[in-house]
């Protein structure tokens, strides 16, 4: 039996622009012709369901432990993915990824601006249980200037990777920390004209209950395509 | 120590981490040790930016389907006879010279479509994941039909050798490779 997948239109309003004002790589990468529409069809419709056999997973705990254990305030993220119909998104890979607590990624590319950290690799893949849900423990990520020089820095953001059901479902994007004031002025995350819609990108703080007591929780919730999609961020 | 810096460019990120990218996520001849059905093939090209210079660890991602036209994926009504050894997914990274390369199966037509692959990138400084597709050959196709006459060759593949298809991808300006709104 075939399970067919609809997909709804997303709204244009909650994805961000293309060409972004001081983001001078978007001006010569975005496409300057229109964006051929097409109507989806089964390859489109369709999509991997078992990357996990391509991947190697790395675990969702990457603060490490005792003597390992990464510099920085150790954070819980709980995160829920759903699709547009509010469908919780049992078994998709996750991919996450984000910089050390001084805002440096282990990357041949990030420059010398902070120090590495021996214990913080900074990435985690991992697949969504029964309810779509996840749990990563990892160090709050530093805010880092961009290599622009004029005053931008990036906030605390990590990054999150997934796949959905479908093709069209495919998503990258970023998870904010609430109370920054660091959002305020970012190029990427205000890329996304409409407020509801980058709200739906920052983490909700969840005040400590004391268990367990070493970790701040933070919760979040991804919805992949749809008027209520969480927005694209690269 | 040595360090490569990108010519005339303040990387922002993504800064896709070094393990994003697993070696052997791009060969999808073979799943655990066992080939997969079908006639192998490369697909590979480079990816330039407007000003025509390549762009390097940008992420390639393919879809598609077996030789026998069939997705993995249970919307697909035939999926119960795809090939157990064909995943169809892959991924891999540009390199300095901006190439991407596949080893995968060549894709038998699905109903309705001509053989195709479908492919997405990502990349600092693209806002969107930008998708694309990649034919043999020019005939009727409702995805390629969509694309205007005069930019459908752009989706086409150019065979270099036996089994060799060479897929080189604009991301901007003269000869722009035609991307999808969805």
């Amino acid at each position: 039996m075939s399970q067919a997948y609809a997909i709804q239109p997303r709204d244009e309003r909650t994805q961000p622009a293309r060409i972004v004002a001081g983001y001078p790589q978007t001006m010569l990468r975005a496409p300057a012709e229109p964006l051929v529409k097409r109507a989806p069809t089964l390859s489109e419709l369709t999509g991997p369901l078992q990357v996990a056999r391509r991947v190697q997973l790395l675990g969702g705990d990457i603060a490490g432990h005792g003597a390992k254990q990464a510099i920085g305030q150790v954070i819980r993220l709980r995160v829920r993915v759903i699709d547009e119909d509010g469908a919780p998104l049992p078994g998709t890979v996750v991919e996450m990824w984000q910089a050390n607590a001084a805002g440096r990624y282990i990357h041949p590319n990030d420059d010398d601006h902070a120090p590495v950290d021996a214990n913080f690799y900074g990435a985690a893949r991992l697949v969504t249980g029964e309810s779509g849900a996840f749990e990563l423990r990892t160090v709050k990520p530093g805010a880092y200037p961009v290599p622009t020089r004029d005053g931008w820095w990036r906030p605390p953001h990590v990054h999150f990777s997934l796949f959905g059901k479908v093709w069209l479902s495919r998503l990258v994007t970023q998870m904010y920390f609430p109370g920054e004031p660091l959002n305020a002025q970012d190029r990427i995350l205000n890329a996304v004209p409409d407020a509801a819609a980058r709200e739906r990108l920052v983490a909700k703080y969840v005040p400590p209950t004391g268990e367990p007591y070493n970790e701040l929780l933070f919760e979040h919730e991804i919805v992949l395509r749809g008027r209520k999609s969480t927005p694209v961020q690269p | 120590m040595t360090r490569t810096v990108p010519t005339g460019e303040a990387t922002i990120g993504p800064f896709f981490p070094p393990r994003y990218v697993d070696a052997g996520a791009n060969d999808l001849t073979q799943l655990e040790g066992r080939p997969a059905r079908g006639q192998p093939i490369e697909i590979f090209g480079r990816v330039v930016q407007e000003d025509g210079s390549p762009l390097e660890n940008l992420v390639v991602e393919i879809w598609q389907a077996d030789p026998a036209g069939i997705y993995r994926h249970p919307a697909d009504p035939r999926h119960a006879q795809a090939d157990p050894d064909f995943l169809g997914w892959g991924r891999t990274a540009t390199d300095k010279e901006g190439v991407y390369r596949f080893r995968t199966i060549l894709p038998g037509a699905a109903p309705g479509r001509l053989p195709h692959v479908n492919v997405m990138l990502m990349f600092s400084g693209l806002m969107r994941i930008l998708k694309t597709a990649v034919y043999f050959e020019l005939g009727a196709d409702p995805v390629l039909d969509a694309v205007p006459a005069a930019r459908r060759s752009l989706l086409v593949a150019k065979k270099d050798g036996e089994g060799r298809y060479r897929f080189d991808i604009r991301l901007r300006g003269a000869g722009e490779t035609p991307f999808f709104d969805d």
